[in-house]
């Protein structure tokens, strides 16, 4: 039988194929859960571009209603701006109805608590207990509130918070030529504005018109991102950006037409904010060495958590971190702004290193220590991962082995981490060294460990 | 009684619930997906709803269902049902959906369902959707196939025109009238009447306020006698009138402030529709007064009676031509008109009073004093449904000498009286109903509830 999950419903809320399976009385349901959770209050309520976000959008509002929420309606956002402003305006909470990276067919309901963050475990458990029991506060007539749309304020607030930090005039000034692929997405609009209006580049966009669908694969990765590579080319960009559906995730493209890995994005950023405000830094166990190079230069320790946006966000709060991420999939998580991943902070930052530093973008890049990466994966099968990661043990006495999330095994001459995936049914691996045979080898070697018939 | 039993009603005529209590958004969206997956047309879904703050709620469910399943979705905002059914024709709709209670209390909300033209649905029809309610299984549309939601600005302006080309509005602007809106849809639509069409109604409780109504929006003599009709002599007006929330049925009070009986509004509309050229037949139930027959009489015309509720008067309307029938209606102040295509409409049932004030050319004391006089009595009695075949039985028995009709209950007529009795569709109770021309027919009213209290 093939696995695919029409519909999930587990540690990352709700998340299921529109239509036979993300219905919306699964999400009207949801949202009660998730007002009777909360309290009555206001809740802030927002979306990507996806096609089936309205009728979603329609249906939570009917639940929260239903519990005695007050519904906040922001419309087309991107992820950290719905954040910053649950934050901001001391809602409950809030609701982002986006499938994020995952293909338009997909929709799902992200959930923040009233400091604007990701339901931690143990908020997602509680959440999910009154979901299954159905035991949901009823609001009677007296006790309805209404629904407010406020369209304009969170951009508004989110960009005025990032431009804190970084240096606005000496970016203006340079008048950089920015390449920008927005999918589409929720943060078509607010990209270009924050680009050209507020940070004065010249600004050179595709794929940013909101109503039409996803024109490429919605995850922004090397492949996925022809266009934008051309357009850089073609107009001399200095640097060209790309979002995900939600505009948390940001990919970036250097003047040759090169898109960077997400790893050393972030190691940009790191470096960057490390500059101004030394501190910890908290990654997870996939995101690549070069941000303990980076924080090394710097003298500061990195911590390391499993993947996913929630696990790293408690550890950076647990350490006190001032800048961290998920470098495998492209996110910049500055708690300084908003504790959550988000592209707007890494381009300002970017921006603003090329104008303190003179270096074209591929100079900034190429300062890095180089680091040979691969990832692969394999369908997921109950029972499958305990023996792999017993096999890969096996394989490479001697190593230091950290079971957080799956197994991660560090050799002196690189490491590998595999683990099951928190959104899809596949296991997923990744290898680094700084020589490439070497990460050939352990690529081999965790291939042909993954690839073996369960029981043998 | 147990509260919670009265607090949701699954039928026949839709969904009715106490919101929160009862009636719930699970309830909502169920119903909703249920109708889309009925509704045999290609086309929108009209939606409307009245002023109840649990209306928002149910709005956005509804919305979400029917978008759902591939419908698009055109919102009227806050109109009356008789609104909505003619936007319904007049949009090209498929269907329509009317949340709203009408003449129960604040905390109540309902679904009723429309089909093309704005057509009640038929008892088999209306079976049908509780089947595939049941059954659960929606025809959902596929993530690129869902819905939209338009809005409609113009519907009660379109309304309004229409009843201007059906009444002579000329002729009944001159007309001083007091309104008691019971803080429903009426409001809205008179204050239109008046801007558009120049009328001077005064209209009171007009404020379209969801969580507190001035008092309960029933058509009956003692609402009317709360607010209405003491200001009716004070304000010189030549009539006041009364809607329910949803502006399907009309109570009044004469110029001197004397609140008429509910039942007066479809005998004196049928003693103005009622003409040779017109149909014949008046449709009405078995509890409706004798005064229509008399009425009828004078016309040559004849009285049909159906059991008690919607449900059977719009299945035996089915059974004739639209040019058969003068009118059809309720002792409740609800009254369909064929000018009306089968509508029950409190704003053009108002209209047509008016209309043959003007063509008497008599004040409406007057007209009223035209009519013979008749004497109600009513009552109710806990139901215990065990034993009403056996009650039914006895009263045949002992009321031998009378006409006996069982198509509801029992109805017994004699020649200047009639009494019926039979289960309520909307509470657990038996209904006592006696009327006698001139005195109250108070001998034959005590040895009923007699009868009935030895059996339950």
């Amino acid at each position: 039988m093939k696995r695919e999950h029409l519909l999930k419903i587990g540690v990352s809320g709700v998340r299921g194929v529109v239509g036979e399976f993300l219905t919306p009385s699964l999400a009207a349901a949801f949202g009660q859960a998730f007002g009777t959770y909360v309290g009555a209050g206001r809740v802030v309520l927002g979306r990507d571009t996806r096609i089936s976000g309205p009728m979603l959008e329609h249906a939570v509002a009917c639940g929260l209603l239903a519990a005695g929420c007050e519904v906040v309606r922001v419309g087309v956002q991107p992820t950290p701006t719905m954040q910053v402003y649950v934050k901001a305006t001391g809602a409950r909470g809030g609701i982002g109805i986006t499938a994020s990276h995952n293909p338009p067919e997909y929709n799902a309901l992200k959930l923040f608590n009233g400091e604007g963050l990701f339901f931690n475990q143990y908020e997602r458990a509680e959440l999910i207990d009154l979901y299954y029991q159905s035991s949901f506060r009823q609001a009677s007539n007296d006790e309805m509130r209404g629904i407010q749309d406020d369209p304009l304020t969170p951009p508004r607030l989110h960009i005025d918070r990032v431009l804190k930090h970084v240096g606005v005039e000496r970016i203006r000034e340079r008048r950089f030529r920015v390449g920008l692929d927005g999918v589409n997405g929720a943060g078509s609009e607010m990209s270009c504005r924050f680009l050209r209006d507020v940070l004065g580049c010249e600004l050179h966009a595709i794929h940013v018109d909101p109503t039409q669908v996803f024109p490429r694969e919605a995850e922004p990765t090397r492949e996925s991102l022809g266009a934008l590579r051309g357009l850089m080319l073609e107009r001399g960009c200095d640097i060209g950006f790309a979002q995900d559906p939600d505009g948390d995730r940001l990919a970036v493209c250097v003047e040759t037409g090169e898109v960077l890995d997400n790893d050393d994005v972030l190691a940009l950023v790191v470096d960057a904010v490390l500059a101004r405000t030394p501190g910890p830094v908290a990654v997870n166990l996939t995101t690549s060495s070069v941000i303990d190079d980076v924080a090394a230069l710097h003298g500061v320790k990195v911590f390391r958590s499993p993947v996913g946006e929630a696990n790293v966000v408690q550890a950076m709060q647990a350490q006190g971190a001032v800048i961290g991420g998920e470098g495998s999939n492209g996110g910049v998580i500055f708690p300084a702004v908003h504790a959550c991943r988000d592209s707007y902070t890494g381009m300002a930052f970017l921006l603003d290193r090329l104008a303190s530093s003179g270096l074209t973008a591929s100079g900034l890049a190429g300062r890095l220590p180089r680091y040979e990466r691969r990832s692969g994966k394999a369908a997921f099968g109950h029972g499958r991962l305990g023996p792999i990661m017993q096999r890969l043990e096996g394989l490479l006495p001697g190593a230091k082995l950290d079971r957080t999330d799956g197994l991660k095994i560090e050799t002196p001459h690189g490491w590998i981490h595999v683990r099951a995936s928190n959104t899809e049914p596949l296991l997923r691996f990744s290898v680094e060294s700084r020589s490439a045979r070497r990460a050939g080898e352990l690529h081999a070697l965790t291939q042909a460990v993954v690839a073996e018939p369960a029981g043998s | 009684m147990n509260e919670r039993s009265k607090s949701l009603r699954i039928s026949h005529a839709g969904l009715r619930g106490v919101v929160g209590n009862g009636l719930t958004a699970a309830h909502v969206l169920d119903f909703a997906a249920a109708f889309a997956t009925f509704l045999q047309r290609e086309g929108a879904v009209v939606v409307g709803r009245d002023p109840r703050a649990s209306g928002v709620m149910i709005r956005e469910g509804v919305t979400a269902s029917l978008m759902a399943s591939g419908r698009d979705v055109i919102d009227l905002g806050v109109v009356s049902t008789p609104v909505l059914q003619h936007s319904i024709r007049r949009l090209g709709a498929a269907g329509g959906i009317s949340i709203g209670a009408s003449h129960n209390a604040i905390e109540w909300n309902a679904l009723k369902f429309f089909g093309p033209g704005g057509s009640y649905l038929s008892t088999a029809e209306a079976g049908e959707l509780l089947d595939i309610y049941h059954l659960h299984k929606f025809d959902f549309a596929e993530w690129r196939g869902l819905g939209s939601l338009h809005r409609d600005e113009g519907a009660i302006d379109a309304y309004l025109a229409d009843l201007a080309s059906a009444f002579d509005f000329d002729d009944l602007r001159s007309y001083r009238v007091v309104v008691d809106c019971c803080n429903g849809t009426s409001a809205a639509i008179l204050k239109r009447l008046n801007e558009l069409h120049g009328f001077r109604f005064v209209l009171i409780n007009a404020a379209l306020d969801g969580t507190a109504f001035a008092h309960e929006p029933a058509t009956d003599r003692r609402t009317v006698a709360l607010q209405l009709a003491p200001l009716v002599e004070p304000l010189a007006a030549d009539a006041g009138f009364l809607f329910d929330a949803d502006s399907d049925r009309v109570a009044f009070a004469s110029e001197r402030g004397e609140p008429a009986s509910e039942e007066m509004v479809l005998p004196m509309l049928a003693d103005h529709l009622l003409t040779p050229k017109t149909g014949q037949l008046v449709i009405t139930n078995l509890s409706t007064t004798a005064l229509v027959d008399v009425v009828a009489g004078w016309h040559g015309g004849r009285v049909v009676r159906v059991p008690v509720g919607r449900q059977a008067a719009i299945d035996a309307l089915a059974g004739y031509s639209a040019d058969q029938v003068a009118l059809a209606g309720e002792g409740t102040g609800a009254v369909m008109m064929p000018r009306f295509r089968f509508v029950y409409d409190g704003i053009a049932s108002m209209l047509g009073l008016l209309s043959l004030m003007s063509a008497r050319r008599c004040s409406l004391s007057r007209v009223l004093a035209g009519y013979p006089a008749y004497s109600v009595l009513k009552g109710t009695h806990r139901l215990s449904s065990q034993r009403v075949p056996a009650l039914m039985m006895a009263l045949r028995e002992r009321f031998d000498d009378g006409a006996a009709n069982m198509v509801d209950g029992l109805r017994v007529d004699w020649e200047d009286r009639w009494f019926h009795v039979r289960v309520s569709q909307t509470e657990p109770v038996i209904r006592v109903i006696a009327e006698q021309r001139g005195a109250p027919p108070n001998a034959l009213f005590e040895s009923l509830m007699d009868q009935v209290r030895s059996f339950m």
